[in-house]
């Protein structure tokens, strides 16, 4: 019996501080879970074009690789991940698939996990926005409320719905492997998440693709907000770090 | 990828590129879309004039809707054979049911007769039907009469137009001076002016010449037959009365069970969109009269003949096959999915296909013209985020019918590289960053 922590693709290959600290603060609430190295990509960018005799052969072999491994339940910290593993694995191979899959925000809301964080912000009042990614508020099981519980809970800090937020949350126009086409189609969506941003200083997602487009927009267009990925903003808060610098 | 593959990603590119310049009609048509997008997205919230928002009165009836257009689906055959009866029997309509496309273009021409112009609304079933097309072919006049098609006709204007409020990026200085260059006459720069213009001019052309109109319809009554039509113009008014014969062209999804469902129908697509429809037309007949001596003579001052023809084409086919597209015949054309769509705000007037704009108009050239078609249609800008999906009246999942289609062009050899890529680095190397 293996606790994974499964940190995706894409965030192994750009974002490795926030690994380390998703890994951080998984390790903390569970010392159990742990991060196993050749750990094969869930197959989120293929899911779009591929046929269902492909993505069934790719997702055998995934779950093969789980079963090499034991593992039970995992942890991933990408959106996109989730998303998949929880429709399509589940789909695809039935009961076959025995894996139970969290997102971390899910896995942070769980409450003596909340109570053992117990997250403050050390600073002035924080004001801050949150994006709801497509992949998380589409998914089979919905991810939308666990980040306004984890938000709403940390001290000294005020959370800030978005003009459009929940199911009716703007795309950031990266997904459906559309960023490695089709750049353009952040540059005016992304854009206008960051316009859609009421009162907030900073805008915290939990998907890599969404951070990706915001950050080269943000700084493209000079944009004064920060923009943070949520697990680097927990990580801050626990080391006492100010998330914003 | 095949060289086709290779030749439509360049064409997309090449899309994309003329969007960026600054004059090209592609930029000013999306500098007003984007605008159009954000004030429509923003009136879904807001209270305006009503007690509820739009969004408010489309949640009271949307649980009502989705389970009427699901009755009609599984029950299609039914309701379109109760529905032609009861307007043959007791309407006085003339029906014609069309199995194609190409049918119901030669009924029309027949339809048509001697007549060498044919008035017309805003008619998206008319394109999808491809009658515009097939009567131009023809040498058929079409005249259109909702003003933004008019302006759009004025400018000889050749990308797909808005559905809801087309023409409406033209700027006030340059139709004055379309006007003058075309009908000789000046006019002061002030929408006032320009619509006291036509209403001058061409209404009374619309009062006095039209022998033939054509509409769709927004829905229609399987119980009694009637044909519901929402305007805010009273352009349709005048084409379904001011004339000799008014032919209604549409597909056999436009039925619904009852007169209320399709009220509601034409409500909904009113307050979705914000856009008023200060009439709506429900038309049970011919014009008659039966005041001499009870004899019931048909064409007194209205439509002397109305022709209903309901095309088939693909629906019943859909339904019957199980098509993965099938759930679109549930839709309402309400456009909302436009509206909120990731690629269309994006990309404008190049994510659309010569049925409209978007992707349900995609999805329409897909099903008529196929694949090839539908990823020059720029398909592939198409992010997967199902905003459609979560803002559409009846529950459509487009984002999940593109998918479907996206595979399809994958099979055929038409994704774009870098996507394939990161599909074979997934299958093979089990990490598409490797
Ligand atoms: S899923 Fe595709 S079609 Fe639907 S709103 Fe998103 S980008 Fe548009
Ligand atoms: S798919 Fe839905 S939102 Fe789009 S036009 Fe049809 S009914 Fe409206």
């Amino acid at each position: 019996m293996t606790k994974l922590i499964y940190l995706g693709c894409l965030s192994l290959k750009n974002y490795e501080p926030t690994c380390k600290n998703a890994i951080k603060i998984i390790k903390f609430l569970d010392n159990e879970y742990k991060v196993l190295d050749d750990a094969p990509c869930c197959g989120s960018l293929a899911f779009n074009i591929s046929s269902d005799e492909e993505l069934k052969t790719h997702i055998q072999y995934v779950n093969n690789w789980f079963r090499a491994n034991d593992i039970t339940e995992l942890v991933t910290i990408c959106a996109g991940c989730y998303s998949y593993l929880t429709k399509y694995y589940k789909e695809l191979l039935g009961t076959d698939f025995n894996v139970e899959i969290k997102h971390l925000l899910q896995f942070i809301t769980e409450p003596r996990n909340l109570e053992k964080l117990d997250l403050q912000y050390s600073g002035k009042k924080l004001s801050i926005n949150y994006h709801d990614a497509c992949h998380l508020r589409n998914a089979s099981k919905p991810i939308i409320e666990e980040p306004r519980i984890i938000l709403k809970s940390i001290k000294n800090v005020n959370f800030n719905e978005m003009g459009y937020n929940k199911t009716n949350s703007i795309c950031c126009g990266a997904g459906g492997g559309v960023y490695s086409i089709f750049k353009g189609n952040s540059d005016f969506n992304a854009k206008a998440i960051f316009d859609n941003m009421k009162k907030g200083k900073i805008l915290l997602t939990a998907c890599p693709f969404c951070y990706t487009a915001l950050k080269r927009i943000k700084e493209e267009n000079n944009i004064k907000k920060s923009i943070i990925k949520f697990e680097d903003f927990i990580a801050n808060l626990m080391e006492g770090v100010d998330p914003i610098n | 990828m095949n060289d086709k593959g290779k030749e439509l990603y360049d064409v997309i590119k090449g899309k994309i590129n003329s969007m960026k310049e600054e004059d090209s009609l592609e930029r000013q048509y999306w500098n007003f879309w984007k605008l159009g997008c954000f004030l429509k997205t923003k009136a879904h919230d807001l209270k305006n004039v009503y007690e509820d928002t739009s969004r408010e009165f489309v949640d009271k009836y949307k649980e009502q809707l989705i389970k009427m257009r699901e009755q009609v689906l599984e029950n299609l055959d039914y309701y379109v054979e109760k529905c032609i009866n009861v307007m043959r029997k007791a309407n006085n309509f003339k029906v014609h049911y069309a199995k194609t496309n190409k049918e119901a273009h030669h009924i029309f021409m027949e339809e048509l007769g001697d007549n060498k112009v044919v008035y017309k609304s805003k008619s998206n079933e008319a394109k999808d039907i491809g009658i515009i097309d097939f009567l131009k072919k023809n040498d058929i006049i079409i005249k259109e009469t909702d003003l933004g098609d008019v302006l759009v006709q004025l400018f000889d204007y050749k990308l797909p137009s808005f559905q809801v409020g087309p023409g409406a990026h033209f700027s006030i200085d340059d139709i004055v001076a379309k006007i003058k260059e075309m009908h000789g006459v000046e006019l002061e720069p002030k929408p006032s002016a320009i619509v006291d213009y036509y209403r001058k001019t061409y209404r009374k052309e619309l009062l006095n010449n039209v022998k033939v109109s054509l509409t769709s319809a927004n829905a229609i009554s399987a119980e009694d037959g009637t044909i519901v039509l929402g305007e805010n113009e009273g352009n349709i008014s005048l084409l379904t009365r001011a004339t000799e014969k008014h032919i209604v062209v549409c597909g056999i999804q436009k039925i619904v069970p009852t007169v209320l469902d399709a009220v509601l129908v034409a409500k909904i697509q009113s307050r979705i969109n914000n856009v008023p429809f200060n009439y709506i037309n429900l038309i049970s007949g011919p014009s008659s009269t039966s005041d001499i001596r009870g004899i019931n003579v048909l064409g007194m001052y209205g439509a002397k003949e109305v022709v209903i023809i309901l095309v088939d084409e693909w629906r019943t086919k859909a339904i019957k096959e199980n098509l993965f597209y099938k759930d679109y015949l549930k839709c309402i054309s309400c456009r909302t999915c436009n509206f909120v769509c990731t690629a269309a705000r994006a990309f404008g007037n190049i994510f659309a296909s010569k049925y409209g704009w978007g992707a349900t108009a995609i999805l329409t050239d897909y099903i008529h013209n196929g694949i090839e078609a539908a990823v020059q249609d720029g398909l592939f800008f198409c992010t997967n985020c199902e905003n459609c999906y979560h803002w559409c009246p009846v529950s459509i999942n487009i984002g999940e019918i593109m998918k479907s289609i996206k595979k399809e062009a994958k099979k055929a050899g038409l994704c774009p590289p870098p996507l394939k890529e990161y599909q074979q680095k997934i299958l093979k190397d089990k990490n598409p960053f490797k």
